[in-house]
């Protein structure tokens, strides 16, 4: 335990800083700018758009990459806890502790993404800003966390941790689709969330359960891989 | 009693390491071209040797958390923890070894408390190697404390603090492996020094001056009557002649064997056309070298406990 609590530590002072906080800002209020002009074009489809589009298509996959790149210092995850594993702490339990760092922090970033995007979106007095929200955040909270821990995961393959920029890529061309091999990326299964088109006719409720399974997934393959 | 053990290790400038170190002070000389920063990095089991094992009492620090937990070290090129300051990096390294301590408090024994309010971001590479060194010292039972030139930081770090702390641990059991540059450090930390040349290692028992390592390559139209006059001759350990008109006179000083070549040479009124010797092995350089390190060492040993004040 004491393990994990240390990676935890060793994460949330590479996190801190001046440049996160920025970068989130930044980021929210472009996805509101972006909702605002989508708004403009067709208030209808504005909401939809916007989280399925920049927030969910985009901004959440790159914020959790950034934020993964950031908990590890540039490095593979198990490089990135060599600093206290040298102390005698287990390099298993302090990336986790890492993991859950990143993970924490992607899903509170993905969700105020989230809202940035619906409140651009949605009219001020919308009647369905509130439900969307409350939908919108559990998915952006659950996809920020999974993408964290799929970045952590990949960041083992090379020798530099360049898995993460490849997952990224790979996220991106093949998750775009709904056939199976979209199944083991978390992009298809967000998007099936959202409304959008299933992979292999999967259900939400197995979306849900798929987007737990890869994140389950991701940290017993950092924790197999791993030395102690 | 604890045992730290290099078995055919070979990692990054590290050729050939194969050895042993029970619990007290041991001294390594050489620069870290030659190795002994790796040496000392492969040892706190931050790195997995790229061939041959490390092992403290049996086990592999790389892989063995708690076994790593008994280790205390310092390494060349160190990097802080990650903190707002360097009380709380030093606050995070002690969480990660299991202790409850004040990083202030390790700075304080140091006499290095003035830094602890310090960003860990503005140290120098040398002051952060300092406090690095005062964190291996304050872990109080290692198994093993591997510093590389510990002395070297004297100035930012206080001598007696450092002489004495190597003592106590080593007093109590640990095994204590520093690294040397200078063989006046080696001296001042004491204990057995062996050294290690161009990543391979050269324990005390083996670093001797090496005996029959010259040779002399000697072209005569004559070869075989000056191959019989040579081998009678007192500085010449051997003679070889594979045919032709050279042949490989040994012995053990070259200005003896030139001397005896041509004298004989002259007395039998044989002529020599080329006298050229051959370079020596690597082997006979570094183990020459490894014997002129100790011999200095075992001097400056012996003039340094025969003018200590009493």
């Amino acid at each position: 335990m004491n393990g994990v609590i240390t990676g935890l530590a060793l994460a949330r002072e590479r996190l801190r800083g001046n440049a996160p906080p920025i970068i989130l800002s930044l980021g929210t209020l472009m996805l509101g700018a972006i909702g605002r002009l989508e708004r403009q074009s067709d208030a209808g489809s504005a909401p939809d758009d916007v989280l399925s589009g920049a927030a969910f298509g985009i901004a959440i996959p790159l914020l959790a990459y950034l934020v993964s790149e950031r908990a590890c210092d540039g490095k593979r995850l198990d490089h990135s806890v060599d600093g206290v594993a040298r102390y005698g702490t287990n390099r298993r339990a302090a990336l986790v502790g890492v993991l859950l760092a990143s993970a924490l922090s992607s899903a509170i970033g993905g969700a105020l993404l989230a809202i940035g995007a619906l409140f651009g979106a949605h009219a001020p007095h919308s009647t369905t800003l509130l439900s969307d929200l409350r939908a919108s955040v559990g998915i952006a909270l659950i996809a920020g966390a999974v993408y964290a821990l799929f970045f952590g995961a990949t960041s083992l393959f090379g020798k530099r941790g360049g898995g993460r920029k490849w997952a990224l890529i790979i996220d991106f061309v093949f998750g775009a689709g709904s056939s199976t091999l979209a199944m083991p990326w978390p992009r298809g299964h967000v998007r099936n969330l959202l409304g959008g088109a299933p992979i292999a006719d999967l259900s939400q409720t197995s979306a849900w359960l798929a987007l737990a399974l890869i994140g389950f997934a991701c940290v017993a393959l950092s924790v197999a891989r791993t030395p102690e | 009693m604890s045992e730290l053990r290099f078995e055919a290790v070979r990692h990054a400038e590290l050729a050939y390491v194969n050895a042993a170190f029970n619990a007290g002070t041991h001294v390594v000389v050489g620069s870290e071209g030659d190795g002994t920063s790796t040496l000392i990095a492969i040892t706190t089991g931050m790195f997995e040797p790229a061939a041959g094992r490390v092992r403290l009492d049996g086990v592999a620090p790389w892989s063995h958390a708690a076994t790593r937990r008994r280790i205390a070290s310092s390494c060349a090129s160190e990097v802080l923890l990650p903190a707002r300051d360097v009380a709380a990096a030093i606050a995070l390294a002690l969480r990660a070894r299991g202790e409850v301590r004040s990083g202030k408090g390790v700075l304080d024994d140091a006499g290095l408390a003035h830094f602890a309010a310090k960003r860990v971001s503005a140290l120098t590479p040398r002051e952060t190697r300092a406090i690095a060194l005062s964190l291996a010292l304050s872990h109080r039972e290692p198994a093993l404390l591997a510093l590389h030139d510990p002395l070297s930081l004297v100035g930012i770090v206080q001598e007696d603090f450092v002489t004495r702390t190597l003592r106590e641990r080593s007093d109590a059991g640990a095994i204590v492996l520093c690294t040397a540059r200078r063989m006046e450090d080696a001296a001042r930390l004491g204990g057995e020094a062996s050294a290690i040349e161009r990543g391979t290692w050269i324990a005390p028992a083996y670093a001797q001056p090496p005996l029959g390592a010259v040779t002399l390559r000697v072209h005569t139209p004559e070869p075989r009557r000056l191959a019989a006059r040579l081998s009678e001759a007192p500085d010449i350990s051997g003679v070889e002649w594979a045919g032709g008109h050279e042949l490989l006179v040994h012995g053990s000083e070259l200005e003896r064997v030139a001397h005896s070549v041509v004298a004989n040479a002259r007395a039998e009124v044989i002529r020599i056309t080329a006298l050229k010797a051959d370079a020596p092995t690597l082997e006979a350089l570094a183990a020459a070298r490894a014997a002129l390190a100790r011999a200095y060492y075992e001097r400056s040993a012996a003039t340094g406990s025969a003018t200590r004040p009493s």
